[in-house]
Formats: structure tokens, C-alpha cells, sequence
């Protein structure tokens, strides 16, 4: 009986039970980190905006992605197509990513892939 | 010595291992095998890991008395080591391919080679067969391999690498390979589709490390593969 390969297949099968708790929790609030990288898996650029351009945004008819309203502090993240998002001169570019920046930023806009889909509106 | 020639140097000291049916080199080192010339620039472990069909453990305990370059390590006898510095560590792992459970693992017990075998890699088939100077080395098809590392765990700088080395996958995938990727995906059970698709996102949103394909270059294939796989869902559901 070799313990080291019987205690990696143990870590196998408890990694296979936290997965398990992971998969039922999705749509609960542990489930918001998924569904915060599955939006910005669908960028292509972000940048923060001054949240006056989100309520003009709003008014044209662009829907805020509600996981930002999953986290707090609560940030605004809208999807917003390239010749839109030009007409946004305070815009600062950000990483795409989960970085001091981007949670830093209230605002949050992002450009879609092409490949991507749910564009709106 | 680099490290590309310390690959191949291990690969054929254990020549007579990879002539056994079924048996292929898995892990991080395909997609360096993969690379033109089989580069091997990709900065992983020291290590190659050989799939062996646990059907198959007899015969390759019987081709490993031909290797005389590594031995068995005394801590733990399915890796194999040698004291030759132009060689490269080999774990041998067990691949079940009628395991019905792609999240267990367990252990084929053998004084000779005791095999950790994990259900996972029951996703691998066996693909195209890798021609270098004089030797074959066998390898798997990249769809079940970019499935399995999306469900490995991932732990700390290793685990990072492991998530890159589907990148490196992702970059040879063909419009076939990754139809096949779709028809694994929907066989998995739900919660390992849910992890397939969370460790995309995470592998779009990494950071780029030295000697590893940079996440940044695919991310929009990263993107259409999440979009493709979530219309499997909405079609399974």
C-alpha cells in the first residue's frame, strides 16, 4: 500500500466533493465570482466611465449586466458597442480582469467580442 | 543540454514503454511536443507523465526491464528517476478507460509499479502518433486532454502553468478537434461541465507567465468556446 498515491486519491475525491457543494452553490452568492468572470470573459477591452455617462447610457437603452449588483461594493457594468463607447472622451482603459482596478472603478464599460453573444441593445 | 533534448533523451530511454498499445505521453508535455519540431519551450515541470492503461500494466512492467537509464525512486516507485543530469523525471499514471466516474481516483496497487489512476483521464483517446528523429511517441487526441486539464486541480504556480497548457492546446485545435471537445463535454456530468466552463473563465481572465503561451492572444477563442459550449447546455436542457 504506497500512502503518497492513496492521499493524492483522496485529495482527488474531495476535490471531486468541494466541486460538488461549488456546482449546487452556483446560483447562490458563491456562484457571483462565476458569473462575474463569465461577463468579462466576453470583453474584449473594459474601461471605467464617470457614472453620469452610465445613466445616459441607460437612457439609450443599455441594460446593466445584474452581477454587478451581486457584489459590494455594487459596481455598474454595461456592454457597450466600439462607436459608443468613443463618444465617452473620460473613458480610462482597464484590464480585463478581476484586478485592483477594475474593482476600484464604479463604472464599468465593456466591449463585446464579435464571437460573443447577448449583444444588446 | 536543453531542455527540449532532456525530453526526448527521456522519452527514449523509456522507447520500449511507448511500443506498448494504448500507452501515451500525457500531461503538460504535449502541448511542448506539439510545438513545430516539438520546440518543448513552454516552462512546465521536469517531469513527463505516461498514461498507462491499467489493462496494459503487465506489459509494460515487462518493457521497462528493457529501461536502463531510469529506476524506480524509493519513495514512490511509479516515478521513475535517473542520476543521469540529461534526463527527466517520469510519473506513470493509470488511465481507466471504462471508468464511469471522471471525478474519482484510486490506486492499482503493484509491487512493481503501483499505478494512481484517475478517472479523468478516461477522456483521453489515443491520437496522432508524434515521429522525432528515430523515435514515435504516441500522444492524445487534444480534445479530451484540454477537457481533463480544464478539470485538474489547480494549486498554486503549478496549477497556473497546468490552466496555460490548455492555451497551448487551444492554438493547435482544429474545427474537428473541437466538435469532439462538444461531444465530451455533453457526456460530462453537470458539475464538471459548470467546472469546465468556470476554468475557461478563469483562463481568460490569467495573466500571461514567462515561457507559457499568453492567455491575452486567446481570449476571443476562449470566448467562442464558452459561448459554443453554453448552447450544449441550453440544448441538454
Amino acid at each position: 500500500m504506497r500512502d503518497s498515491l492513496q492521499t493524492r486519491a483522496r485529495r482527488v475525491r474531495t476535490l471531486a466533493t468541494i466541486r460538488a457543494w461549488e456546482y449546487r452553490q452556483r446560483n447562490h452568492s458563491k456562484g457571483v465570482w462565476f458569473r462575474l468572470r463569465r461577463v468579462l470573459a466576453d470583453a474584449e477591452s473594459a474601461f471605467a466611465i464617470p457614472c453620469s455617462a452610465v445613466e445616459q447610457l441607460e437612457q439609450e437603452g443599455f441594460l446593466r449586466e445584474s452581477v454587478g449588483t451581486e457584489i459590494e461594493p455594487q459596481k455598474a457594468i454595461l456592454f457597450v458597442p466600439a462607436a459608443r463607447l468613443e463618444e465617452i472622451p473620460e473613458k480610462r482603459a482597464l484590464r480585463v480582469s478581476l484586478d485592483t482596478d477594475f474593482f476600484a472603478a464604479p463604472c464599468v464599460a465593456l466591449l463585446r467580442f464579435r464571437c460573443a453573444k447577448h449583444g444588446r441593445p | 543540454m536543453d531542455f527540449r533534448d532532456k525530453l526526448l533523451s527521456t522519452l527514449k530511454a523509456i522507447r520500449t514503454v511507448l511500443h506498448v498499445p494504448g500507452v501515451m505521453v500525457i500531461g503538460s508535455e504535449v502541448p511542448n511536443l506539439l510545438q513545430p519540431n516539438a520546440a518543448s519551450t513552454l516552462v512546465v515541470s521536469q517531469d513527463v507523465d505516461i498514461g498507462v492503461p491499467i489493462g496494459r500494466l503487465e506489459d509494460v512492467k515487462a518493457a521497462l526491464t528493457e529501461v536502463t537509464d531510469l529506476r524506480p525512486s524509493e519513495d514512490e516507485p511509479s516515478v521513475w528517476t535517473s542520476a543521469n543530469p540529461a534526463s527527466i523525471e517520469v510519473n506513470f499514471v493509470g488511465m481507466d478507460p471504462a471508468a464511469r466516474d471522471t471525478t474519482d481516483a484510486y490506486v492499482v496497487e503493484d509491487v512493481q509499479l503501483p499505478l494512481l489512476v484517475f478517472g479523468a483521464l478516461s477522456l483521453l483517446r489515443p491520437g496522432a502518433v508524434l515521429e522525432l528523429e528515430d523515435l514515435e511517441v504516441p500522444l492524445p487526441r487534444p480534445a479530451g486532454l484540454l477537457l481533463e486539464k480544464l478539470l485538474t486541480e489547480r494549486v498554486a504556480e503549478k496549477g497556473a502553468r497546468d490552466l496555460l497548457v490548455v492555451v497551448g492546446l487551444l492554438v493547435v485545435m482544429r474545427e474537428l478537434d473541437l466538435e469532439e471537445l462538444e461531444a465530451e463535454f455533453v457526456n460530462l456530468p453537470a458539475e464538471l461541465r459548470y467546472a469546465v466552463r468556470s476554468n475557461l473563465t478563469v483562463l481568460s481572465l490569467m495573466q500571461g507567465m514567462d515561457g507559457m503561451p499568453d492567455p491575452e492572444d486567446q481570449r476571443v477563442h476562449i470566448a467562442a468556446l464558452l459561448t459554443r459550449l453554453e448552447e450544449l447546455e441550453v440544448d441538454s436542457s
